[in-house]
Parts: C-alpha cells; sequence; structure tokens
C-alpha cells in the first residue's frame, strides 16, 4: 500500500506542472492515504469523529469522492478541448470558402 | 476579401447528403437566393455534389455535428454581407416555397426572427410518437426560456443580420435547436412564428432523431445549464 500510494504521490507531483488543483488534490489525498497506512490508529480516531465505523472506510469515501472531482475535472478539459478544435475546423473552412469565392468572381477556378 | 454579397443567404448544413443534396439545392435556385452548403466533413462527396451545383461550400476538414455546421454557416453568411439568413435543411424535408412567408415579417422590419412552425403549418408522413415529442419539446422550451412557441425543434428558420449577431451556438450537437432559442429569448429581440410545411419521407426519417438522439439533446441541455 505504501509503494502504491508513493507512487500516486510522485505521479501528482510530476501533474503539478500541469494541472495544478487536480495534483495538489491527489498529492494531500495520497500523502493522507500514506499517513493513515503508517498511523492506523488516527485513522480510526478520526473517522469516528466523522460519524464513521474504521479509517479505512473515511479513506475509501475520500478517494471516491475525489475520483468524482478528477472525472468532473476531465470532462471539463475535454469539453474545452473540444471548442478550441470547433473553432479551429471553423476558423479553416470558413478561409477556405471564403478563397474559393475569390476564385469564383473572378472567374478562376482552381 | 471577396466584394460583399448581401441580400438573402440559405444555409443548409450537411452531412452524408450526397444522395439528396442535389434536389434540395436545386429545388432553392429558382428563388434567386445565395447559397452555402456547409459540409460537416462527409466522406460520401456531399460537399463535391453541391459545389457542382454551383453553390458555395464550406467544409468542415472533420464531423462536428449539425449545429457547429449551423454556425458556421452564419458566420461565413455574415462575412459575405448577408442581409438575411435562413436556414434549412439537406435532408429535403423543408418546403423552399415557405422561404417567402419566412422573409416577408423580417423584411417588413416587424421582427429579427421568423420561426418555422409545423404545428400552424403542415406535417406529413411524421409518426404520432414523434408529434408528441415534438409538443413536449415545445412545452419544455417554454418553461425554460419563455418563449411561447408551438414548435421547438424545427430547422426551418430566418433572421436578420442583427438576429444572427446575436446567435453563437456553442452546442456543436442536436441540442442547438434549443440553445438558438435560448439566445433570441436573452436578445429580447422580437420574433414570429410563421406556418411552415414539413414532409417526412422514408430519407429524411432515417435522417431523424431517435429516442436515444431525443436523450442526448436532453442531457446536452442540463450540463449547458450547470456547467457554464
Amino acid at each position: 500500500m505504501t509503494i502504491l500510494l508513493g507512487g500516486v504521490v510522485l505521479y501528482a507531483w510530476l501533474a503539478m506542472a500541469r494541472v495544478r488543483f487536480i495534483g495538489l488534490l491527489f498529492g494531500l489525498l495520497a500523502s493522507g492515504g500514506l499517513y493513515f497506512v503508517w498511523f492506523q490508529g488516527q485513522a480510526n480516531k478520526l473517522a469516528h469523529l466523522a460519524g464513521i465505523g474504521r479509517g479505512v472506510d473515511l479513506f475509501i469515501y475520500i478517494w471516491i469522492a475525489v475520483s468524482l472531482l478528477a472525472i468532473l475535472n476531465v470532462h471539463l478539459v475535454v469539453r474545452l478541448q473540444s471548442e478550441k478544435i470547433t473553432a479551429l475546423v471553423r476558423r479553416l473552412a470558413i478561409l477556405e470558402a471564403t478563397l474559393d469565392e475569390q476564385g469564383r468572381t473572378s472567374g478562376h477556378d482552381d | 476579401m471577396p466584394p460583399a454579397r448581401g441580400g438573402c443567404w440559405i444555409i443548409i448544413p450537411a452531412y452524408r447528403e450526397a444522395a439528396a443534396i442535389a434536389r434540395v439545392i436545386g429545388a432553392l435556385q429558382p428563388l434567386g437566393h445565395a447559397i452555402v452548403v456547409v459540409d460537416d466533413g462527409s466522406d460520401d462527396g456531399t460537399g463535391d455534389v453541391a459545389r457542382a451545383c454551383g453553390v458555395s461550400v464550406v467544409r468542415h476538414g472533420v464531423n462536428l455535428g449539425q449545429g457547429a455546421a449551423l454556425q458556421t454557416g452564419i458566420a461565413f453568411a455574415l462575412r459575405q454581407g448577408a442581409d438575411y439568413l435562413v436556414t434549412f435543411d439537406a435532408d429535403g424535408q423543408h418546403d423552399p416555397a415557405d422561404i417567402a412567408g419566412l422573409l416577408a415579417p423580417l423584411e417588413a422590419r416587424t421582427c429579427d426572427f421568423a420561426l418555422g412552425s409545423r404545428f400552424l403549418g403542415r406535417v406529413e408522413g411524421a409518426s404520432p410518437f414523434r408529434l408528441r415529442f415534438l409538443r413536449l419539446a415545445a412545452l419544455f422550451t417554454r418553461v425554460t426560456t419563455g418563449l411561447r412557441l408551438t414548435d421547438a425543434h424545427n430547422g426551418m428558420r430566418a433572421m436578420t443580420r442583427r438576429g444572427a449577431s446575436h446567435v453563437w451556438l456553442r452546442q456543436n450537437r442536436m441540442a442547438h435547436a434549443s440553445e438558438i432559442l435560448h439566445q433570441i429569448a436573452a436578445s429580447k429581440l422580437p420574433f414570429v412564428e410563421v406556418p411552415v410545411h414539413i414532409r417526412y419521407t422514408s430519407y429524411s426519417r432515417t435522417k431523424g432523431q431517435s429516442l436515444t438522439g431525443a436523450f442526448r439533446i436532453l442531457v446536452d441541455l442540463v450540463q449547458q445549464s450547470v456547467i457554464r
């Protein structure tokens, strides 16, 4: 578990350069996970404070919530990319068509 | 820039319509308006067929969706100096004779948008399910936009240059039909519904919306209202 979470911390640190918010979120979550793996009693105490039976359950709930946030973030990024592609395709299409119109009105056909 | 060509521009978004586009263009050409076909990345030669008919063709390098094609057509027509813009489906379900009725209130300067309504006009060949769904869509539009319309998803509409400048479709797929109504409502410009004739054929039915398509529109609209 330590190796797995350590890998996530490393990935989050690398991701920070590209998507700061997600990198930070996953970094903090994985670091917190490491802490609770090493000090399981602390995780249970914190879970009891939140009204949850076991520390591992608390960890899983948080992980699910963060995963959903990450999915939403990916969705937004894809949507943004899609809008950029649309703008690019439209600009190119109109440019080509405008040149065609110029050719038509000047009597040339290339 | 080529010389501006004002007057009325008919915008036809088309995707894989090689079998029908020449007939549609042929029926529109006697009206004497400028025509632009937006080939939305078709792989069946739709753009080439349209070009051979002698109309303007704007070609998307990849398929983006009808909403994107429509917005490209609007942007192109405005760039060419269009005074009036008419949107027209490529599958032959619309009647060119209705265009004069759509343009009349715009030319009389009584409104900036003229929206076709099959329920004020005539519908041929539509299933009872489709008609019920379209009436439900009109009710949904009335609730969400405040526009009192009888037909919310009719692809035949006309707008002035001023009206078109208030339209910027970001919904690339079919939800653009609802998005444009939201933008008309937001523009607060006057609009009118005009009776039109829609004729569903076996060909146009294969191009129409399925139930899953309707669900997709709903998802797009909910997503738009939540995220934006």
